[in-house]
């Protein structure tokens, strides 16, 4: 019996993947625990987690406190790099098996790898750090103030003690989040995902082997258990511990955590989200217009087989039931191209699959334009379905105003895609204050503006323990 | 033409249909699947598609019954709001892709809400039962009278071949558990204390009832909170309905125990569920009563698995040492809503039994292949085409995992049967699932 009481039904030769930790600079391997990853059953072994391995205990200064920013960004570019290069045993021993556990096709993944390394660059970086501090200095230094009274003070962005949960659905979110983690020269211990136990690791290996003693490498970790094990998260989810919990996805993992919250140790949570799209009629301007709309609309609903928090789900648009069923069909036929060069997607969940159809049944409510074989379909409706869409399945809900639409944009809806561009100005307004935190062209739900607020935030901002000194007033000694 | 289908059916009386061995019967019931097949496939829209989609126009193996199983939510597919806006006409219509009967022949004029709906549909010969679903969205199983003579006849011959509870026993009636209103299980419970318990001292009203009405209204409250329109007055309405509700449930509880107590000289029959059972014996102990105050014939009546209840391992000898249980009056079933066939569990091998007019397919975790049948136990995903029901499809996939072997069993019942260590697939995955995709269900607080 294993630690989730599932009795072996592994074929005793069958090889169960390693998935070793990497605690503070140092690769642990071991295969005393066996895990099952939760989306496709399949097996994968950890070493017996060590809890006082993983925490820095508050008398020592955090490594990274005094290595200069610019260190840090030149180390974390060379560690791009280095992940990069074609062949980099880590990174494709970490793909192998990512396409073991992961509902994701391996194509979706190289893709995302290669998007997230993109981020590990010296402008970018930057960039980030710009954006979210008004003086970057604070990382550096105690960074000098005056109140219009004349009282002095000195201001840090002090180095933080983060515990991040990471999301199973984004394989090398782990590298944003190191690269973040590194930029606030916080002490972080990464809890991996069990759709995704490898690429965190994979790359913290990657970044030690540029300088194994370095202060970046000593100040992370990243280890797995099961979200929810109180043998761990009773223990170690304290203030003594850390200053925050960065939740980077929802689910029951998350909500495990919320009794834990309280005095001293936060949480900074990127929660779950649904996206969408808004068309307006202007769309139907020509045949041309409607497919540009339609194709646009496409390529934000199939990022990552639709798995990520930016894709959408739903589309509102105006239209009369006839035109958005003409909509439809050219979304459908732009949904089911086959970016990725996967010929055989995977197979619709029964449930999903069932819901889908019952509405091509229920014809003078839907239409359902698209086969349920996984490829994806466009539903048209008068209200949103009210099942989640996944595995590629736009909902097109028609209105007659856009403004009518807002009533379905809450604090769940994160990137709202519009057309044409130049309404997004008069409803970003409105999409605030439903609780939307994204606007962007139809189209462009995948590439982010450097530095941009996320999820209603700006997160290294955040992230930091900002310490302030106060010095007496300008004139006294 | 359902020479094959009613030859099986046929069994149901006196417990016939646990004799027979399955290779007595495998060619017959796949002749009676063909039979409702040809019988149905143009009146059940959500089989018809099935069947064009998989280009099956006749049954010949079992194999091509798999494609045409209806997973256990497909009642559950209609949308929400043809409820919360109120469209009976398209609720109707929705129900007409799941019924075995045209659905033209309901009088929907003056329906206000949907305990009227339900009603409107009764009056038509279509007996529709919601389930109270753990996601808050009730499923809906039409059924004909057919379906509840059957359903309750049938219980009462499942419990006698199962134990030695006998009719004429005169027990009393006692137990805990909420229970839907629905015409199915007034039926089945009505049979089952019409065979076995003294009705002369049945009080109505006994335990709570959960209508559907107050499920749907947790759906709309979900709905209008998610959606912000729910004021913060009507929310703390729905909080204060809530809590009443609750009160209602524990009270009720708070009466089985004192029913139980006050008529423990009696024979009784338990209706209970493991869970809840447990908690009764838990309080009938503390209230300082046990096994030296009750009768030695006392009866259990059990249905379903523990269901997620915390119990401690030994909780099922804590319960027969609480009431005096002897094994002969244990009764034992596993069944499930979308079908209507008690699989009674036999003593000696503690084993579920399969009657003959119930087809039991192990599937693949997905549900897409039938696994090979063969001499050896098969551990799989349950799927069950149970021919007696009439008011709907027969074939259904359970979320179940189950090991059933098709030999005849040790206790001398020669029908196929499945072993006590039923789960659901949904309970063993574990929760360590992480997205950063979700609904706004994830910001909804407090109405489950």
């Amino acid at each position: 019996m294993n630690d989730m009481g599932i009795a072996q039904s592994a074929t005793p030769d069958r090889q169960i993947d390693s998935a070793p930790f990497f605690v503070k600079g140092a690769v642990i391997e071991g295969a005393d625990v066996i895990h099952r990853s939760r989306d496709l059953g399949v097996d994968f072994a950890t070493p017996q987690v060590d809890l006082d391995s993983l925490v820095h205990p508050r008398t020592e200064l955090p490594p990274l406190l005094n290595t200069p920013l610019a260190e840090i960004i030149d180390f974390l570019a060379e560690a791009g790099q280095r992940l990069a290069r074609p062949g980099n045993e880590h990174v494709e021993a970490c793909i192998e098996r990512m396409s073991k556990v992961s509902l994701q096709p391996v194509q979706a993944i190289r893709y995302l790898f290669a998007n997230a390394l993109e981020y590990l660059d010296r402008k970018v970086l930057w960039e980030v750090v710009e954006k979210n501090f008004p003086n970057p200095k604070a990382l550096d230094e105690w960074v000098p103030q005056t109140d219009h009274t004349g009282r002095r003070s000195y201001v840090r962005a002090y180095a933080p003690r983060l515990v991040h949960v990471l999301p199973g659905n984004a394989p090398a979110q782990g590298i944003r989040s190191i690269a973040q983690s590194a930029l606030v020269k916080s002490v972080s211990l990464f809890k991996m995902a069990s759709a995704d136990p490898f690429s965190t690791v994979a790359f913290l290996r990657s970044i030690a082997e540029v300088d194994p003693t370095h202060p970046l490498a000593r100040s992370m970790s990243a280890i797995y258990w099961r979200g929810g094990d109180e043998a761990v998260e009773r223990i170690i989810y304290r203030p003594q511990y850390f200053d925050k919990l960065v939740a980077w996805g929802g689910g029951d993992a998350i909500n495990n955590v919320m009794k834990y919250v309280g005095p001293g140790f936060q949480l900074v949570s990127f929660d779950p989200k649904t996206s969408i799209s808004m068309v307006g009629r202007e769309a139907f301007a020509s045949e041309d217009t409607l497919a540009e709309a339609a194709r646009r609309n496409a390529v934000d609903v199939s990022i990552a087989d639709q798995e990520a928090c930016v894709c959408s789900r739903f589309t509102f648009i105006e239209a009369t039931p006839e035109q958005a069923d003409r909509y439809c069909e050219i979304l459908a036929h732009e949904i089911r191209v086959d970016r990725f060069g996967d010929t055989i997607p995977r197979s619709l969940d029964p449930e999903l699959k069932e819901q889908i159809d019952v509405l091509r049944m229920l014809d003078d409510e839907f239409a359902v334009f698209g086969k349920s074989d996984g490829r994806g379909v466009a539903i048209r409706s008068d209200t949103p379905v009210d099942f989640h869409p996944l595995q590629k399945t736009a909902n097109v809900v028609c209105v007659d105003d856009l403004r009518n639409a807002m009533k379905y944009v809450n604090v769940a809806t994160q990137t709202v895609g519009v057309y044409p561009f130049d309404r997004m100005a008069g409803l970003r307004d409105h999409l605030a204050s439903g609780g939307a935190q994204r606007v962007v062209r139809l189209g462009e739900a995948g590439p982010g503006t450097i530095g941009a607020p996320h999820d209603a935030m700006y997160p290294l901002h955040r992230f930091v323990h900002w310490m302030v000194n106060e010095d007496g007033c300008v004139g006294e000694g | 033409m359902s020479e094959a289908v009613d030859r099986l059916v046929g069994l149901m009386p006196g417990g016939k249909g646990f004799d027979l061995s399955y290779d007595e019967v495998r060619d017959l019931q796949v002749a009676a699947i063909n039979e409702r097949f040809q019988d149905r496939v143009g009146g059940i829209k959500m089989v018809k598609h099935r069947a064009e989609e998989a280009g099956i126009s006749e049954i010949r193996s079992l194999e091509d019954v798999v494609p045409l199983l209806l997973p256990h939510t497909a009642y559950k597919s209609y949308p929400e709001s043809f409820i919360a806006d109120k469209r009976w006409d398209r609720l109707t219509k929705w129900l007409g892709t799941v019924s075995s009967y045209p659905v033209d022949n309901i009088d929907l004029s003056g329906v206000q809400d949907i305990d009227g709906w339900i009603e409107a549909c009764q009056a038509a010969g279509h007996f529709v039962s919601c389930s109270s679903g753990t996601t808050g969205k009730p499923a809906m199983l039409p059924a004909t009278q057919a379906d509840l003579d059957f359903a309750g006849q049938e219980g009462v011959e499942a419990v006698q071949w199962g134990s030695d509870i006998r009719p004429g026993d005169l027990r009393t009636m006692a137990g805990y558990g909420t229970v839907a209103q629905t015409a199915r299980n007034a039926a089945s419970g009505g049979a089952l204390m019409q065979a076995f318990a003294d009705v002369s001292k049945i009080r109505p009203g006994k335990g709570p009832a959960i209508t559907i009405g107050s499920i749907i209204r947790m759906i709309e409250m979900r709905k209008a909170i998610s959606g912000g329109s729910a004021r913060p007055e009507e929310i703390a309405e729905y909080e204060r309905e809530s809590a009443a509700r609750q009160h209602v449930l524990d009270g009720a509880f708070s009466a089985a125990v004192d029913n139980l107590i006050e008529n423990r000289a009696d024979r009784l029959l338990i209706m209970a569920m493991w869970g809840p059972l447990y908690q009764l014996a838990a309080e009938v102990r503390e209230r300082g009563y046990g096994r030296e105050d009750f009768h030695p014939e006392n009866a259990v009546f059990l249905g379903g698995g523990l269901k997620g209840a915390t119990v401690p391992a030994n909780y099922k000898e804590y319960i027969y040492e609480t009431f005096n249980l002897q094994p002969r009056f244990i009764y034992q079933m596993y069944g499930m809503q979308e079908t209507q066939t008690s699989m009674a569990r036999c003593a000696t091998g503690g084993r579920y039994h399969i009657p003959a007019w119930m087809v039991c397919l192990p599937l693949d975790k997905d549900g897409s292949n039938l696994l090979p049948i063969g001499a050896e136990p098969v551990e799989g995903r349950a799927a069950f085409f149970d021919l007696s029901v009439d008011g709907r499809w027969g074939g259904i996939i359970s979320g179940d995992r189950i090991e059933v072997d098709y030999r005849p069993c040790a206790c001398g019942s020669r029908s196929p049967s499945i072993a006590d260590n039923v789960v659901r697939y949904a309970d063993i995955e574990g929760d360590d699932k992480i997205a950063c995709s979700g609904t706004i269900d994830a910001y909804v607080r407090g109405v489950s």
